[in-house]
């Protein structure tokens, strides 16, 4: 019988993309209080598609937290970023089958260093930022244009829905009321022009 | 399951072939109840009697009267200091330390929050007491003193022959010994250690889960915890447990004719000296002065790994330890016995107790020392810490 649920056990005793990438495009770090794990990622990201090429993890913790940072790394190779940034807590732990609450805090570390990884990515590519737009999320970079823009070619409702389609809002946070006011307006003003053509 | 390392002896351990003989009988045939009047019953109680006079043998107690069955060794420290207390209603102070085993430390706490004064005496980095905080804690009002002799998790044994003469000189407490992790691993003397109330669990030394006993100084005033019909002289009420207490009573008289320790001091101290010396990451907790430890413990942090993760692959390989981490959110706190000690942070979260018994053999050491290395080289290489190998580690 092994010392965890056999899905995580496996990943646990044969841990994927251990390491780092060399030469890394972002690299995020996080701890947990709870229980004193630490994690560190690194990733090499095309520039060009926006898309994570590689994924490596070192950490310190117990082997739920191992096998979801294992997990993790396989998810995300060659996942374009903005679907990175925006896939939930339980993306590498559903798959286990089984995780005691207690644990969940391991995988919320695991995505916690993935959004500190791409914030510091666009940390570095927005001191390059030169258009004269609002920028709405500044942990992905992403202007109130760009968010409009995608609003309205996928016709997304939902702050969820944006990230999903850009990032935005899937890094701190500290910006969804912001993109729940874009949805808004946008919204209320596609509303009192029937014929705009928007659906 | 004979493939399967054991070095987890603080925990449990197992039933001895000897034990499990004694106490077969009075699982079949031999069912009475010693209270009752027949000669089936006097049997029974016969064989009562018999045990409780070997495990007065073991802890050399003036008469088996002093002796006392319990149920387990926590029954034991809840009784005494409980016991104590409302024997005492005039004394309202307590004295134990910061490392003892949760049945008493978690039960001070309590008693702390129902009114009582508990004076907590801490320990050095090694896990030893300092005498003169003893002498200082001591008032006219304390009514009990309880240490442990050996601790749980490190191994470290106070000296409880002088802490007894101290209380005995300044003051007219009782002093109560959780002597739970001692028995059966070093010989015990309660007359020698100058104690009033002393606490074993039978399943420490191999006999069976569910029994315990407390030796009882004659003279001690010590109130009842279970109430009934009057059983072991009115001190503790229930049906003796006939099968366990005769486990008891065999276990008892298989450690007073133990001569192997010297063959577990001499695994654990391999087992010790090899992990310390082959494992850059790696340090004792508890004294290295060996005279002040149990034989069969070592316990050993390895830094900049979690405690679980090396625990889970060596039950992988088959090798059963324990760890001083424990690491979910209800409870993450790192062992309180070693945050005592001031243990490093990242050196309580890697802590692997390993505790040897009498059914070792060399050649489960060796494979254990075999195993180990490759399992903390792996963890380390995946640890992110800086300076994880210990390379400063003599140099802070």
């Amino acid at each position: 019988m092994p010392y965890y649920p056999a899905r995580v056990n496996e990943h646990f005793l044969n841990p994927r993309n251990v390491g780092e990438v060399n030469q890394p495009d972002a690299v995020g770090q996080a701890g947990s209080l709870v229980c004193g794990a630490v994690m560190r990622l690194s990733l090499a990201i095309d520039e060009g598609l926006q898309r994570v090429t590689q994924a490596r993890f070192r950490a310190t913790g117990c082997g739920f937290l191992i096998a979801s940072a294992s997990v993790m790394t396989e998810t995300i190779t060659d996942l374009a970023i903005s679907r990175a940034a925006s896939l939930p807590e339980t993306a590498f732990t559903d798959w286990f089958e089984e995780l005691p609450e207690n644990r969940a805090h391991c995988a919320a570390l695991c995505r916690d260093a993935l959004h500190a990884a791409l914030a510091n990515y666009h940390r570095a590519t927005l001191n390059e930022w030169t258009g004269d737009e609002a920028l709405i999320c500044t942990c992905f970079g992403v202007s109130e244009k760009s968010i409009e823009r995608a609003i309205h070619t996928e016709s997304l409702r939902s702050v969820d829905g944006v990230t999903g389609a850009n990032g935005a809002g899937g890094g701190c946070g500290s910006c969804r009321p912001l993109i729940e006011d874009i949805l808004e307006d946008y919204w209320r003003t596609a509303a009192l022009q029937p014929d705009s053509g928007i659906r | 399951m004979s493939d399967l390392i054991y070095l987890d002896n603080n925990a449990t351990t197992r039933v001895a072939p000897e034990v499990r003989d004694a106490m077969q009988p009075y699982l079949a045939d031999l069912y009475g109840n010693p209270s009752s009047a027949h000669t089936f019953g006097r049997k029974m109680r016969q064989a009562v009697e018999r045990a409780r006079e070997q495990v007065a043998d073991l802890l050399n107690a003036a008469s088996p009267d002093e002796i006392v069955f319990t149920s387990c060794g926590s029954e034991s420290d809840n009784w005494s200091l409980r016991g104590v207390l409302e024997a005492h209603p005039d004394k309202r102070h307590i004295i134990t330390t910061r490392v003892e085993h949760e049945a008493v430390r978690y039960l001070c706490e309590k008693l702390e929050r129902d009114g009582y004064e508990v004076t907590c005496l801490d320990v050095n980095e090694e896990g030893l007491l300092d005498l003169e905080s003893l002498r200082a804690a001591i008032r006219p009002d304390t009514a009990v003193v309880s240490v442990m002799l050996a601790n749980n998790e490190t191994g470290v044994l106070f000296p409880v022959e002088e802490i007894g003469r101290i209380v005995r000189e300044m003051s007219s407490a009782v002093f109560h010994v959780d002597g739970v992790q001692a028995v059966g691993k070093i010989p015990i003397d309660v007359r020698l250690l100058n104690v009033d109330l002393f606490a074993i669990s039978g399943h420490k030394f191999h006999a069976p889960k569910g029994v315990g006993a407390l030796y009882v100084r004659d003279g001690v005033q010590l109130s009842s915890f279970i109430i009934g019909g009057g059983q072991e002289k009115g001190r503790r009420a229930g049906t003796e447990s006939v099968p366990y207490i005769v486990a008891l009573g065999a276990a008892c008289k298989l450690a007073s004719n133990f001569d192997a320790s010297q063959s577990i001091r001499a695994l654990r101290d391999k087992l010790e000296d090899t992990i310390l010396a082959a494992i850059p990451n790696s340090r004792l907790n508890g004294t290295s002065d060996r005279e002040r430890r149990l034989p069969n413990t070592a316990n050993i942090s390895f830094e900049h790994v979690e405690g679980e993760a090396i625990l889970a692959q060596l039950d992988e390989a088959g090798v059963c330890v324990s760890t001083g981490s424990a690491c979910n959110a209800e409870s993450h706190v790192s062992s309180a016995v070693l945050r005592a000690m001031n243990v490093p942070y990242s050196a309580a979260q890697g802590s692997i107790r390993f505790s040897l018994g009498r059914y070792n053999t060399a050649a489960e050491i060796d494979y254990t020392l075999k195993t180990l290395p490759g399992i903390i080289n792996r963890l380390v290489e995946m640890s992110p810490y800086e300076n994880k190998r210990g390379e400063d580690r003599n140099t802070a």
